[in-house]
């Protein structure tokens, strides 16, 4: 790869490189990875920082986020305008957060967003549900259900206001060794 | 929808404000995980300190520190590029060395995160390791991790073996360097000095491949034992080699050395899950937020992984549910279950006796038979083989059956099933260790006579010179049979049983016999111990063969990639995930277990046996230890005193007492944080309910 890429300038990779955790070639690659999804609707000249987003149904069919129960809840995280769309920022950003570098804290926060099925800033019993349902594929019984979600509640809630703010999960993910290794899509940038 | 306001920098905190998150004891234990992590205060800053205009006239320092979390701003790429742009802004107004300062701080910081991605690139295997733990999970990428650890540990002790006890002698010999030896030998009784190893007469070709496995014959006088090393000083142009004490301080340091490393690696992990196993948390809410692996990208993988949290919630709910019900038993039933737990313990403690006394009597028939010049399988190459080999056979054969029988009968005591796995696992480390323990022991009752040196055999030389003339080598020979036949065992075991058992079971799906034995499960305990035995093997013989070491790292890397084979054909991923945090910690205090184990026959070698007379770098002297006490005495007055000093009871005493004052000092202060944790959690309920 050499310096002939005209796809962003100088100065915006060196921000993208501050910005994120990711490297000039990586974030070309991204860029290439961002094309494929809809090589007529992404330009391949970003100097101009074009607004261009792509739907969540693209970028939910991408394979790292195919089979993954929370890949709805993931993009829509990330997307700046509520519906689900990504614009290439919002991509970047997805990613690098997903990545390998990101410190756990940052992880936790977007973590916490995911969960979040109703966004209202807690985890409350319906969400934890939602979730449950999502990573057993509706194989526990309801009331096994109910009470899974009741048990996270005990452990999880400090405060007593039986649903988790972001405090009480902050300090239940950092009580968990193994938060920071699941937390990640690897090998995004392969081609 | 809320707006996306909400969801960047609108985002609320919660109802608490900035001052109570500091004191959050996940903050406190951010800090204990070290200067990796970010506390929140410091994230924080930089989010205020961002948001808000920059003053010009803030010092250059501050932008340095800003620029560093900008990266981990949990904010919207647009957003952050505006913060980057602002900054550049306040930074183009900066003149002269404030400019040069923040230009300098962001290209070391540049070169920084280069160089550690570039070291971290540089760490071996890492590619493997990560291939494993994407497939896999982080449980069994714990196991190559360990060994992993383990192959570095030994690569790196025998360069320091080689480079100081087997190079030297090899420079030495070749260029026939003058050797000062002792003449002390006259003063011995000539009985003790009959020693030839060497093959006799014509030797067939089939006992060069018996010697080369039990390491007799032509390997007998080879760098390889203890016994081929000469106990001179070599003289050379001004500069003295004490081949002896080279030897002897070379094996010490390298176990101290190891003893260092293991300490220090099982600190960091104890460290971190005390810190996070509180046992009162997380089992569920861990299950849940931390349950799902985000790389897993194969819908099989994706199914199978679903299924598995599945199954260990059901687990869960059914331990809860069992421990109610035993809470629940009245107390006949309850004195019912203590009586089987007593009979299943007294079971296993008749097992491993009877384990243990066969080994005994096996290491026994075999050496007493190989020893004798008239013993009846003489001639019969393979029955030779197979005597020599017998102790290692029960050994093995030991520790496969047993483990299983402790598996099945723990049941029977209604533990849940955490303290079950445990439970197994101690048992077996305990059948493990012990039998090597015992091993050791025999050896030791035949060359010492069973420890009475003025019985027939043991009285002129002061040890058993008829079985074993030259018994360190005896001792590095047993551990180069163990550790061979380890390697032995491993081979075998996965091309004769893993590789067949995953072809039956794909080919003919429809056998209900094949269907119930299934593909083999990657166990991770048991394939840790078994990398742990093999680490004790190869400390307890270092100082009978100090080529052992290197034969240990080939011998680990070997099983690298062997067990990376075998795990990624034949293995199907587990129902049960493994818990490689928790589990970390005790595998290397079971490390820590072994390495005190097999400091014991080294010390007791070095201090109280008497040295072979005819053989290895000790010859003629009282044990081992005087070449220290020698070398000692040959030190200016100064620093001999001061060595005498530190090894006296007047030292020592103090010192210990010192000790344990320390300790009960950082007991006391580690009971008084957990107090105040549990403080600081009853008041966070108090805050919220008010």
């Amino acid at each position: 790869m050499g310096n002939k890429q005209t796809i962003f300038t100088d100065e915006q990779l060196d921000a993208y490189q501050d910005c994120t955790f990711f490297t000039r070639k990586e974030i070309l690659r991204l860029h290439g990875r961002y094309h494929e999804l809809a090589p007529n609707m992404v330009p391949m000249d970003y100097t101009r920082d074009p607004d261009v987003k792509l739907p969540i149904q693209l970028i939910v069919n991408m394979p790292e986020l195919k089979e993954n129960p929370f890949g709805e809840r993931i993009v829509m995280s990330f997307s700046e305008d509520g519906d689900g769309n990504l614009s290439f920022n919002d991509f970047v950003d997805m990613f690098s957060v997903l990545s390998e570098m990101a410190p756990r804290e940052l992880k936790a926060i977007y973590a916490f967003k995911i969960y979040d099925f109703n966004t209202d800033n807690f985890i409350c019993k319906s969400d934890l549900e939602k979730t449950l349902n999502n990573l057993t594929k509706e194989e526990l019984t309801e009331e096994e259900v109910v009470l899974v979600c009741e048990k996270v509640i005990e452990e999880a809630d400090m405060d007593g206001d039986g649903k988790l703010g972001f405090s009480d999960f902050e300090n239940m993910i950092s009580k968990a060794p193994d938060f920071l290794s699941p937390f990640k899509i690897r090998d995004i940038l392969q081609p | 929808m809320e707006p996306s306001a909400a969801g960047t920098n609108g985002f609320s905190w919660g109802s608490r404000g900035t001052p109570s998150l500091l004191e959050l004891p996940s903050n406190q234990t951010l800090r204990f995980r070290g200067n990796r992590a970010l506390t929140w205060g410091a994230a924080l800053e930089g989010l205020e300190s961002a948001t808000g205009t920059v003053p010009q006239d803030q010092p250059t320092k501050d932008l340095e520190e800003e620029e560093r979390p900008l990266k981990e701003l949990p904010l919207c790429l647009a957003e952050k590029h505006r913060l980057r742009h602002q900054q550049e802004q306040v930074k183009g107004q900066l003149r002269g060395r404030g400019l040069w300062h923040t230009g300098k701080g962001r290209a070391l910081r540049r070169f920084q995160s280069r160089m550690r991605d570039m070291l971290s690139q540089a760490e071996v295997w890492r590619g493997a390791l990560r291939n494993i733990e994407g497939h896999f999970g982080t449980g069994i990428q714990s196991y190559f991790n360990f060994l992993r650890f383990l192959v570095l540990m030994n690569f790196v002790a025998a360069l320091l073996v080689a480079g100081f006890v087997v190079v030297p002698n090899i420079v030495f010999e070749e260029l026939r360097l003058n050797w000062m030896g002792d003449s002390q030998e006259s003063a011995v009784n000539a009985s003790c000095l009959h020693y030839n190893p060497n093959p006799q007469g014509l030797v067939s070709y089939f006992t060069y491949i018996m010697d080369l496995l039990s390491g007799k014959g032509f390997m007998e006088l080879t760098y390889l034992f203890y016994g081929y090393y000469k106990n001179s000083v070599v003289d050379f142009v001004g500069f003295s080699y004490n081949i002896p004490l080279a030897y002897l301080l070379t094996t010490l340091f390298y176990l101290f050395f190891c003893l260092l490393w293991v300490v220090r690696r099982s600190v960091q992990r104890l460290r971190h899950s005390l810190v996070t196993e509180d046992g009162s948390l997380g089992t569920y809410s861990e299950k849940i937020f931390a349950g799902w692996d985000f790389g897993l990208t194969q819908r099989q993988v994706v199914e199978l992984r679903k299924k598995s949290i599945c199954y260990e919630l059901k687990l869960e709910l059914e331990e809860e549910a069992l421990k109610q019900h035993q809470a629940a038993q009245t107390t006949r039933q309850r004195a019912s279950l203590y009586a089987v737990r007593g009979l299943v313990n007294a079971l296993v403690l008749v097992l491993l006796g009877a384990a243990f006394y066969c080994i005994y009597r096996a290491t026994e028939y075999s050496q007493s038979l190989l020893g004798q010049d008239d013993s009846p399988v003489k001639g019969f190459y393979f029955l030779e083989l197979l005597v020599a080999y017998l102790p290692s056979i029960v050994i093995t054969a030991a520790n496969l059956i047993f483990p299983m029988i402790f598996g099945v009968i723990v049941g029977l005591e209604k533990y849940p099933l955490s303290m079950e796995i445990k439970l197994t696992l101690l048992r077996s480390v305990f059948l493990r260790l012990a039998s090597l323990a015992v091993l050791l022991i025999s050896l030791w009752s035949q060359i010492t006579c069973n420890g009475d040196l003025q019985s027939w055999g043991c009285e002129t030389c002061g040890y058993n010179v008829h079985i074993h003339p030259c018994w360190e080598t005896s001792v590095g020979q047993e551990m180069y049979k163990l550790l061979v036949f380890d390697w032995v065992t491993l081979l075998l075991v996965t091309l004769l049983v893993e590789f067949p058992r995953k072809m039956l079971v794909t080919q003919f799906p429809s056998c209900s016999l094949f269907r119930l034995w299934g593909q083999q499960e990657f166990l991770v305990p048991s394939n840790v111990l078994d990398l742990v035995y093999g680490q004790t093997v190869c400390w307890t013989g270092v100082l009978f063969c100090p080529l052992l070491p290197v034969l240990n790292t080939l011998k680990y890397i070997a099983i690298f990639y062997l067990k990376k084979l075998t795990l990624f054909t034949n293995c199907r991923p587990s129902d049960r995930t493994f818990r490689a945090s928790s589990a970390n910690f005790f595998f290397l205090l079971v490390l820590l277990l072994g390495l005190m184990l097999a400091c014991v026959p080294a010390l007791y070698s070095i201090f109280v046996l008497p040295p072979s007379k005819v053989c290895g770098p000790f010859r003629g002297e009282l044990n081992m230890w005087s070449a220290v006490s020698i070398a000692v005495s040959k030190l200016p007055d100064i620093t001999r005193d001061f060595l005498y000093f530190i090894g006296s009871l007047g030292f020592a005493v103090p010192l210990f007492l010192l000790l344990s004052i320390l300790m009960f000092y950082l007991m006391a202060l580690a009971s008084s944080c957990s107090q105040m944790v549990m403080d600081l959690k009853s008041q966070l309920q108090l805050v919220s309910d008010a």
